[in-house]
């Protein structure tokens, strides 16, 4: 097959071409029309063509080639030590670059495999991107799997996989498998996810809809969140609504609007839910705050129980020198020694050695040594174990008064 | 790394070449070699070889002979290296940003 060469620092002006293209350093190509290579076209240090370019395949080592139009290869466009920029378009079939590789127009091919760093101003195309440094695209990005060692800038996305070492900032979109970051991870836009993994900060700015999430340091939501199972390592915050089964939280949690989950709760430090939180049960280090609560089975509190309009679960177990303001509704409630609280109605109200409420309601009540409550109302039982008192005398009913929640 | 985004520039500590050395070479998934990640990690190979070096010793990274030449690959101890990193990282952040100021708890009125 014929070669045309270029020699070194060579002005040359070239259209269509049978067989390959050998380009030696510091050259530059004016093209006629376009510059169509029907076989290889190898360039040899850094380079310039002037106009569009077409080739069998394309390969660059040492030094930058720039293409100041569009650039389709039919096979593989390959760069080792060397870079390519293109102003236009591009389209190849694999494209594996060694330092980098910068595109102005739409870029598509099946692969992409860039050491150093792609940039892209408009949509980019593929199967596949694996980056070893920094990728950052303006426009919509759609691919099957995305990995990047560093950075990654994106805008919308349509995406399977998305796995990164360092950080990640996009608009928004759809990553419908999974998001591995390695460092931080932020939305702008809403998202949609199969699952997220984020070794230190999540955030999201805009709503976020999708399956797992798992942040090792802090996760935040500044708007509504759906999830399935939640995991954060250290804070969490939603600034809307939170929706999902599973919650557990290391450090802080807050809610500003309502938490609705179907299974269990586990904060290790202090949950705040500025509206209605639900859920199947709840195990809560510190303090637990909301506006109304309601778990279906089993709530144990460390801390402090604070609610406005009440705290409910089939069994409620307050913790040594644990705090409850506002009432407290179960079937079986248990205070511990020296923990005090408010109303308490339940079918069985039991409170610990010198533990102290206001108004006990229920059908049994116990209170242990030295416990004492203002006020006890009961239709079966009432224990008072040694020094234990009750400031008005008990009253013994027929029934019960209509609890809240 | 963390703060790797416009308009919050980070002064890489070593910790982060490190762990930026790592990251780059796991994407590579056992294949990774000396210039590739060089590009990555934004690192002269010189520079780079001692970093290489260091992450071999304490068995965070691995190497193997391909065709000659030394491809690179991460360890299970250098992906725990990388876990508490960015965890650690995540908290640093968390614990240099001033106190949420308007956090509101259901405080009873």
């Amino acid at each position: 097959m014929t070669e045309t060469r270029v020699p070194r620092g060579g002005k040359v002006r070239l259209g269509a071409l049978a067989g390959d293209l050998r380009v030696e350093r510091d050259s530059q190509i004016e093209v006629e029309g376009a510059l169509a290579v029907s076989g290889r076209a190898r360039f040899e240090g850094d380079a310039e063509v002037r106009g569009d370019m077409e080739c069998g395949s394309f390969r660059s080592e040492d030094g930058t080639v720039r293409v100041r139009g569009h650039l389709f290869v039919v096979e593989d466009l390959e760069t080792h030590d060397g870079a390519v920029e293109v102003e236009g378009e591009l389209k190849a079939r694999h494209v594996d670059a060694d330092r980098g590789l910068t595109v102005q127009g739409a870029a598509a091919a099946e692969t992409f495999d860039v050491g150093g760093r792609l940039e892209g101003a408009q949509t980019l195309a593929a199967k596949k991107v694996s980056v070893g440094g920094k990728f950052r695209l303006a426009g919509k990005l759609t691919a099957d799997t995305v990995e990047a060692g560093g950075s990654v800038d994106l805008r919308e996305v349509d995406l399977e996989t998305l796995e990164v070492g360092g950080v990640v900032r996009l608009a928004g979109g759809v990553v419908r498998s999974s998001i591995e970051v390695g460092g931080k991870f932020s939305s702008d836009a809403p998202i949609e996810f199969g699952k997220i993994e984020v070794g230190g900060i999540a955030q999201f700015h805009e709503t976020a809809k999708g399956g797992d999430i798992e942040a090792g340091g802090m996760m935040s939501a500044d708007r509504d969140l759906t999830f399935e199972d939640l995991e954060i390592g250290g804070l969490g915050t939603i600034g809307g609504n939170g929706k999902g089964r599973n919650v557990e939280v290391g450090g802080r949690f807050t809610v500003r609007g309502s938490l609705e989950i179907t299974g269990k709760l586990e904060v290790g430090g202090q949950i705040s839910v500025g509206e209605l939180l639900t859920g199947n049960s709840a195990e809560v280090g510190g303090t637990i705050e909301a506006r109304k609560a309601v778990f279906a089975s089993d709530a144990e509190i460390g801390g402090a129980v604070v609610t406005r309009e009440g705290f409910k679960a089939a069994r409620i177990s307050l913790g040594r020198k644990s705090r409850a303001t506002g009432p407290l509704v179960g079937g079986r409630i248990e205070i511990d020694t020296r923990a005090r609280a408010e109303d308490l109605y339940g079918d069985t109200v039991e409170l610990g050695d010198k533990a102290e409420a206001r108004r006990v309601v229920a059908r049994r009540v116990s209170l242990g040594e030295g416990a004492s409550a203002a006020e006890v109302v009961y239709t079966e039982t009432l224990e008072l174990k040694a020094g234990a008192s009750v400031r008005s005398p008990p009253q013994k009913v027929a029934t019960l008064p209509a609890f809240p929640l | 790394m963390l703060n790797d985004s416009p308009g919050s520039p980070r002064r890489r500590e070593v910790s982060d070449l490190y762990a930026t050395v790592l990251e780059v070479v796991k994407r590579y998934h056992g294949a990774a070699r000396i210039t590739r990640i060089s590009y990555g990690a934004g690192m002269p190979v010189d520079r780079l070889r001692n970093f290489v070096e260091r992450l071999q010793s304490l068995g965070l990274l691995r190497s193997e002979e391909v065709d000659g030449r030394p491809v690179y690959d991460i360890t299970p101890r250098g992906q725990e290296f990388l876990d508490t990193y960015w965890k650690m990282r995540g908290y640093i952040e968390v614990l240099e940003q001033p106190p949420d100021p308007d956090r509101r708890g259901v405080r009873r009125r």
